[in-house]
């Protein structure tokens, strides 16, 4: 089945953006100056739904015109794509992760898919279920480094290495009774750490707003 | 047998195709007032310049070398069209590129020598002398070529000499490790190769790198010219070279290993070879992982021959090892084809007063390493190991842990030795790591050919 | 509005295939998704953390009718979406120097591919079919496919451990924690900021 790869899911979608010469900004720049305000760390609206390891969205213009000998043509309705790559073990999983979506972040799917050709609403999740699946594409071929685990074991694991690796490292040399005794008390006090949120992991601040504001990026050059 | 034109050693600078082995350097540092005083100094410098021919017949007792900055072919008045086809790192230099290189807090601009805080450096003139006074005469003899054309204004100077011990020059840095190992081999640019310098075939020999991963002009490791700038005539046979000054925090590097050596079941100085992958005599730990073996060291055909595939899980050189990180040899797959565009020939040599185990040292004291990075891409080459296998170890699988000697920790990070079940060679984890190397200054340099030189004096560039 | 979340780079491309040539890539597809040894390289380049293709055929863009005009297209499209660690030109090197085949075997059917090899003039390639997400999400921004991996090396590892270590005496204790050390060792990297972009 090439949506599944494992215990994860490949979901695309493309969703036809309505196309409203009175709209002003037009549907697609509605979209996009509202993702560009929409955070992509811990407060990100797919941190608090469950399930999306990662996930994107894109509004694809047109397709792209790559040059004689090709043909020119162009799509006469500019569609967003949302790629996302989710938890979804065993049949009902799709539907299960987009009702899910529906539960937790109704607004922010509202703000972004009112902007589509039939959206239904995120309130009634049946329709909005059916209308994803409407706009869903087959994944052709769906690779994934990591196919079993999910994001919440994901992250347990990360949290896991690191405090194993400092553990490791204030422990070196040790008497073998108090190695004991500490290494259960470890193990105690990190299987009951809170697990670490979504969309962040990491000693240093890192999170990027929507702005790209703690990003460290400069441009680099045309040539390489 | 790849076919390649031959190379015209004496249109190419020396210092690019060898590194001379002569003891003693100073390297004046210029920046030009008027372009056409300046054409008529290179003009004059001209015949001085050391070329790639070959010393058939000795050693000459000096020799001397020129290469540039982006500001300093500015001054030369070029068309704007060629100086704008320049790759981009080369035209912001090596300040501009900090964050990029991970030149942050004790290393950023803002710590560096003020000539390179200042960004005046225009050229960048190397003189190499067998002795002292050697170097003296050459070094007179073309400050006076500056003063008598008043092309250039000298803005400083920087003395360098290897390690003479017992009379004999050594290649010692001032931590005490036998540096100057595994060069990269180019085709056409070596009589001979080492085994473990080129590439890695996939019947294990090594082969020679394409020559354009050093010389522009020529066809590089993946299939092409490698991207220059125009016109062709002012870029063949020319390179990069990324020049940085790195001070030497000694006695933070002995107190750090006295401790840790007093901790680590191997020792001071099996845990000094797994900072770097070599004894500090140079034997390479892969080939012998429990004592020094000078045998080896001394054994062209063995001192860099060996690859990490038997030691996937680094007991005998560690994962994280500085020679591992900057030439992975075997260790991502796909026979070596990942690093092969990603290796950089070094020069460079150590400055500063060389000091006995057993005398005091401390971490403000002048001395350190001037490092020299010649390659044809900077970004891809130098800069990308830089950034991706030293101040960080994704490549690696090590995350985000940097480069033991090298890495920029600012008192934190960690560099974990691997190792098996025994006493003597145990895993052990170092932290708190503060920066036993800090970067002084420098900046990157296009070194033309000597055809470009001429080129330059004659002020006949035109783009196309 | 960035390609870049931490440690991770969403690309996009789209690119237009002759409708016969679809089936042929389809057919490609099938054989790769089957033949597990085939996927191999995929694995072993080990900086790509998610990446799909998708074919569009010209008929199939959703239509949910609502007067919305259906597309008259000539060409099918393929679409590429990847989530990869590293650079731009750090990824296209790498495919380019050791996947070159393989990359060949998929866009070889898209209408214009130069070929894989030299790396140039196909970075010009990708860079013109390329097209830019507007909003990327990642739930471990600061962790890269090798530390994923490293991370469920020691989790393993861990709770082998801590299992024995309830009823092991001291002197077991001490064997036990050596060989979880020896295993975990070359997984313990820490995760955090990616490098800054160039």
């Amino acid at each position: 089945m090439p949506n599944n790869n494992g215990c994860v899911y490949g979901l695309t979608i493309l969703s036809p953006i309505l196309n409203d010469e009175k709209a002003t900004p037009s549907h697609d720049l509605q979209i996009r100056n509202y993702l560009a305000t929409l955070p992509t760390g811990e407060t990100s609206p797919f941190a608090h739904a469950p399930g999306t390891h990662l996930c994107r969205l894109v509004v694809m213009d047109d397709v792209i015109y790559v040059g004689m000998p090709a043909c020119e043509e162009h799509l006469k309705s500019k569609y967003l794509i949302f790629e996302s790559n989710l938890d979804a073990a065993g049949g009902a999983g799709l539907e299960s992760y987009l009702r899910g979506l529906a539960q937790a972040i109704p607004q922010h799917l509202d703000a972004v898919w009112s902007h589509c050709v039939g959206y239904p609403g995120a309130a009634n999740a049946e329709a909005f279920v059916r209308y994803m699946k409407a706009c869903q594409i087959e994944t052709t071929f769906f690779f994934a480094a990591v196919n079993d685990k999910t994001v919440t074991e994901t992250l347990r694991a990360l949290q896991t290495q690191k405090a194993v690796a400092d553990f490791i490292a204030r422990h070196q040399g040790m008497e073998h009774a108090k190695l004991k005794a500490e290494f259960l008390e470890f193990a105690t006090r990190l299987n009951a750490e809170p697990l670490p949120r979504p969309g962040t992991m990491g000693s240093r601040s890192g999170e990027s707003d929507a702005w790209g504001r703690g990003r460290g990026i400069k441009t680099g050059g045309h040539n390489e | 047998m790849a076919i390649m034109s031959k190379l015209n050693e004496t249109d190419i600078q020396g210092f690019v195709l060898r590194g001379y082995n002569l003891t003693y350097a100073r390297y004046f540092y210029l920046h030009f007032e008027d372009a056409a005083r300046a054409r008529k100094l290179i003009a004059r410098l001209l015949p001085e310049i050391t070329t790639g021919q070959r010393w058939d017949g000795g050693k000459p007792r000096s020799t001397v070398n020129i290469a540039f900055t982006h500001r300093g072919l500015a001054a030369f008045e070029l068309p704007i069209a060629t100086l704008i086809s320049f790759p981009v790192e080369f035209q912001q230099g090596m300040k501009k590129r900090a964050a990029i290189l991970g030149d942050t807090g004790l290393n950023a601009p803002e710590h560096w020598d003020e000539l390179w805080r200042e960004g005046r450096v225009h050229a960048w003139l190397g003189i190499q002398g067998l002795t002292s006074s050697a170097l003296d005469t050459a070094s007179t003899e073309m400050l006076a070529l500056i003063e008598e054309t008043r092309g250039a204004v000298v803005l400083d100077s920087q003395d360098a000499a290897s390690q003479v011990i017992a009379g004999k020059a050594t290649t010692k840095e001032h931590f005490g490790y036998t540096d100057g190992f595994g060069n990269p081999d180019y085709l056409g640019v070596e009589r001979s190769t080492q085994p473990g310098q080129g590439k890695l075939m996939p019947d294990g020999s090594w082969a020679p790198l394409a020559t354009g991963e050093l010389l522009l002009g020529y066809a590089d490791e993946a299939g092409e010219l490698p991207v220059a700038p125009i016109p062709h005539i002012l870029a063949s046979n020319g390179t990069f070279m990324a020049y940085r000054k790195l001070h030497q925090n000694l006695a933070s590097f002995r107190a750090y290993l006295e401790e840790h050596g007093r901790q680590y079941g191997g020792g001071k100085e099996k845990l000094a070879a797994k900072f770097i992958g070599r004894w500090r005599d140079g034997t390479p730990l892969e080939l012998s992982p429990d004592a020094e073996n000078q045998a080896i060291v001394q054994d062209p055909q063995r001192s860099t021959n060996f690859t990490y595939g038997a030691d996937g899980d680094g007991t005998r050189c560690p994962v994280g090892a500085h020679i591992r990180r900057v030439h992975p040899r075997d260790t991502f797959g796909f026979n070596g084809k990942l690093i092969d565009r990603r290796r950089v020939t070094r020069r460079g040599l150590p400055y500063g007063k060389f000091a006995d185990e057993n005398e005091p040292v401390s971490d403000s004291d002048d001395r350190g390493i001037i490092f020299m990075a010649l390659n044809a891409n900077l970004s891809r080459q130098f800069e990308f190991v830089q950034q991706q296998w030293i101040e960080y170890g994704n490549d690696a699988r090590l995350g985000n842990d940097k480069d033991m000697l090298l890495g920029n920790h600012g008192g934190h990070g960690k560099f974990v030795v691997q190792g098996d079940g025994s006493q003597t060679n145990p895993p052990y984890v170092c932290t708190a790591l503060p920066n036993f190397v800090e970067l002084r200054g420098g900046d990157y340099f296009f070194i033309p050919s000597i055809t470009a030189l001429g080129m330059l004096a004659m002020g006949l560039v035109d783009p196309r | 509005m960035s390609n870049i979340n931490g440690k991770v780079y969403a690309m996009n491309a789209v690119t237009p295939m002759k409708p016969w040539k679809t089936w042929v890539l389809r057919a490609i597809f099938f054989v790769l998704w089957n033949v597990k040894p085939l996927q191999q390289d995929l694995i072993n380049l080990s900086f790509i953390e998610f990446a799909r293709w998708v074919v569009i055929p010209r008929r199939r863009f959703p239509d949910l009718g609502n007067a919305q005009p259906k597309e008259e297209l000539q060409y099918d499209y393929l679409l590429f979406f990847s989530n990869f660690n590293g650079t731009w030109n750090q990824y296209i090197d790498a495919f380019s120097a050791v996947l070159a085949k393989g990359l060949n075997l998929i866009w070889r059917w898209s209408e214009k591919f130069p070929g894989s090899v030299p790396v140039t003039i196909f970075k010009e390639y990708i860079a013109r079919v390329q097209f830019d997400t507007d909003y990327y999400y990642t739930a471990y921004p600061h962790a890269t496919a090798n530390d994923l991996k490293s991370a469920h090396i020691v989790q393993a590892s861990f709770d082998v451990l801590s299992q024995r270590a309830q009823t092991a005496t001291p002197e077991e204790f001490a064997e036990e924690y050596l060989d979880f050390v020896l295993q975990v060792q070359c997984h313990l990297g820490e995760t955090g900021e990616a490098p800054v972009v160039f």
